[in-house]
């Protein structure tokens, strides 16, 4: 079948009533929760994460797994869009991927052109959606069938290549987000090995046995940390939020901002694919990238429609490209995707080459919710745009409280134990403290993922060598990921010492 | 304070790769005849964390002085920070005890108030409500578990 033949399929289970559900809830949140400054995309899907397995919990594993997928990216995507909202009312980006959007946007606010700003914005990320799924949709079936052919030392030089470039990328010290990188690595050998039987490091705990839970971590690091940074760090002022106006844009927007919407959605999928890019990256290049080529760079900094339009539309290629790697190779490139490939672990459905194969249902549903989520999002943004400005309105001193307790309550309701609850403040409280010192967490959890998928390989790939660890250079393709993989790590330190500022990810 | 967290951090991260050497020598050391057991990977790791560690050390050396102290301009509100987090971690404790919806309502209503909610009237709704809803959606349309009302109020 083709995949054409595959989408259509897919469309059917995307256009089931409760999986339209499951979209709609996640785009709406999703929204919601761009727009709120406290909580990013990454905290957002690690706190519905929970929510959506007891949610889903009624359903077959299977379509369960489609629909809670189908919610958890209509989070992912829908703060995409709405963190441009913040940006352009509040000059506050409700997450980093939209901090270059503040630049033009608010000013075109100021002008009283918040309307159109905002439109464009929507606009933009809707266009850049559906090319990424496009370029998904073409990309899915020759990229699976390359990855069918790896061995097990392609696939650990392939999974090291990742890591390696999420901790080049990862943080303001490269050294910090290695350190984080091995310490989620290790973290993931904690409890019972899955080829040998053999206990490690439990201590005759009975709740190391099983490993450390992902989904507790997760939550713990991201959204019980973002909140504990908010509690600390508030200085609850109040800023003038600027009214929307009239929303639809003029022709001349419309015409203007074309070219730069076509341009961002490209360079944002290329950079999205990159693992460890992400859409921060995406937005910040797209936003450079169109002040080169304009006639007139000057405009750019005082309302230019162009810096809202192709940053807006980069950053949400960048999140619909980050898809290709963890659906077709199985190997998340960004903390959001490492997330959702966590969720997709938790149902028992292992992304990678055999997902298209294995679970037409799970892959494809996802795609093609994903056209509709973006449906939904241009519908949702347009007329009720008034109606998102409105959220940030709502007083951290209910919201902070709040997202504890639906932490609580979520991995209470997954684990049923008190032991994860702790593990879970203690991740909130180490969450807080390593963020602010510059030690990225999406490494981490990005370790913790690949840890199990990356030691089992390698012990199988060795296994097939005897011990000889030269199985991994002498193999072509897998000493090609490795060279690539030093390369990602030497490039941003040789720049650095030419003095050259290195861009960095704060999201990735 | 950033400077002696990286110092303190390295040295932590050191221990913690020393001890996953030190303890993955326990750990046996062939599976099903193959050469590779479950010890070769953390042990592996664990010398690369010490080896990170010291290269983080040596950084924070290396910058010495030269990096200045640029604390944020808000004050830092450790207080309301710590008082929370002894009411999550009560929270979290006597969830099995006292049961979702009683601890809830205390944990919320606490946290409201702390956060600086003036209207006590509605912080008790929100907190009521959330509570409440959440275990009524969850256990009873969903038919999920959270533990219920204690037996000793014999509800």
């Amino acid at each position: 079948m083709s995949a054409l033949q595959f989408l259509a399929d897919g469309f059917l289970v995307a256009l089931q009533w409760h999986n339209l559900v499951f979209a709609f809830i996640g785009v709406l949140i999703g929204t919601a929760v761009g727009v709120l400054p406290g909580i990013g995309p990454m905290s957002g899907v690690a706190l519905l994460m929970p929510v959506t397995a007891s949610l889903t919990s009624g359903l077959p594993p299977e379509s369960a797994a489609a629909s809670a997928l189908i919610l958890l990216a209509g989070v992912y995507y829908g703060a995409m869009y709405g963190g441009s909202t913040t940006s352009i009312l509040l000059n506050t980006p409700g997450e980093s991927s939209s901090v270059v959007t503040t630049l033009d946007g608010y000013q075109m606010a100021k002008q009283g052109r918040a309307g159109a700003a905002l439109s464009i914005a929507a606009i933009g990320s809707f266009v850049a959606g559906l090319v990424a799924l496009i370029a998904l949709v073409f990309l899915a079936d020759p990229l699976s069938d390359l990855a069918l052919k790896f061995g097990p030392a392609e696939y650990f030089s392939l999974m090291l290549l990742g890591l390696c470039a999420v901790s080049g990328l990862g943080g303001k010290s490269m050294t910090k987000a290695l350190i984080m990188t091995v310490t989620g690595l290790l973290l993931a050998t904690i409890g019972m090995d899955t080829v040998s039987g053999v206990a490690r490091f439990t201590y005759d705990i009975p709740d190391l046995y099983q490993g450390l839970e992902f989904l507790t971590i997760a939550v713990g690091l991201f959204a019980l940390g973002e909140v504990f940074k908010t509690i600390i760090e508030d200085d609850q002022s109040t800023k003038e939020i600027i009214k929307v106006g009239r929303v639809l844009p003029s022709k001349q927007d419309l015409k203007e901002s074309a070219g730069p919407i076509t341009r961002g959605s490209l360079l944002g999928f290329f950079i999205g694919v990159l693992p460890g890019a992400g859409a921060t990256l995406a937005s910040f290049f797209s936003y450079i990238f169109e002040k080169k080529l304009s006639k007139d760079p000057s405009r750019f900094g005082k309302g230019a429609i162009a810096g809202v339009a192709a940053p807006e539309s980069a950053n949400n290629a960048a999140s619909g490209g980050a898809m290709i790697p963890l659906l077709t190779l199985g190997i998340p490139g960004s903390g959001t995707t490492a997330i959702l490939m966590g969720a997709l672990l938790m149902y028992n459905v292992q992304p990678g080459p055999l997902l298209f194969s294995d679970h037409p249902q799970i892959a494809w549903g996802l795609i093609a919710s994903m056209f509709i989520g973006n449906v939904m999002l241009l519908i949702l943004n347009m007329p009720l745009v008034k109606v998102f400005a409105k959220i940030i309105e709502t007083p951290s001193h209910f919201l902070i409280p709040l997202i504890i307790a639906i932490s609580v309550f979520g991995v209470y309701a997954v684990q049923i134990s008190t032991f994860d609850l702790i593990l879970l403040v203690i991740c909130g409280v180490a969450g807080y403290f390593l963020t602010k010192n510059d030690f990225p967490l999406a490494p981490l959890v990005l370790g913790l993922v690949l840890g199990p998928m990356i030691e089992n390989n390698m012990r199988r790939a060795l296994t097939t060598s005897n011990g000889d660890f030269s199985i991994f250079f002498t193999k072509p393709l897998s000493a090609a990921f490795l060279v690539c993989a030093l390369l990602w790590l030497l490039i941003p330190l040789f720049l650095k010492r030419r003095g050259k500022q290195v861009i960095i990810s704060e999201e990735a | 304070m950033n400077l002696m967290f990286d110092r303190i951090g390295s040295l932590f991260f050191a221990l913690v790769g020393a001890l996953f050497i030190a303890e993955s020598r326990n750990i046996s050391s062939s599976a099903y005849g193959s050469q590779v057991g479950p010890n070769i990977f953390p042990f592996g790791l664990g010398v690369i964390l010490i080896l990170l560690s010291l290269r983080l050390l040596w950084e924070t050396y290396k910058k010495g002085v030269a990096a200045s102290s640029s604390e944020s301009q808000s004050p830092l509100r450790y207080k309301r920070f710590l008082f929370i987090l002894a009411a999550t971690v009560l929270y979290v404790l006597v969830l099995e005890q006292l049961g979702y919806v009683i601890s809830s309502f205390a944990f919320l209503l606490y946290a409201f108030t702390m956060m600086g909610s003036k209207n006590i009237l509605k912080s008790g709704i929100v907190s009521l409500l959330f509570s409440v809803g959440v275990y009524v959606i969850y256990v009873h349309l969903l038919k999920g578990t959270l533990p219920g009302l204690p037996a000793w109020l014999g509800v």
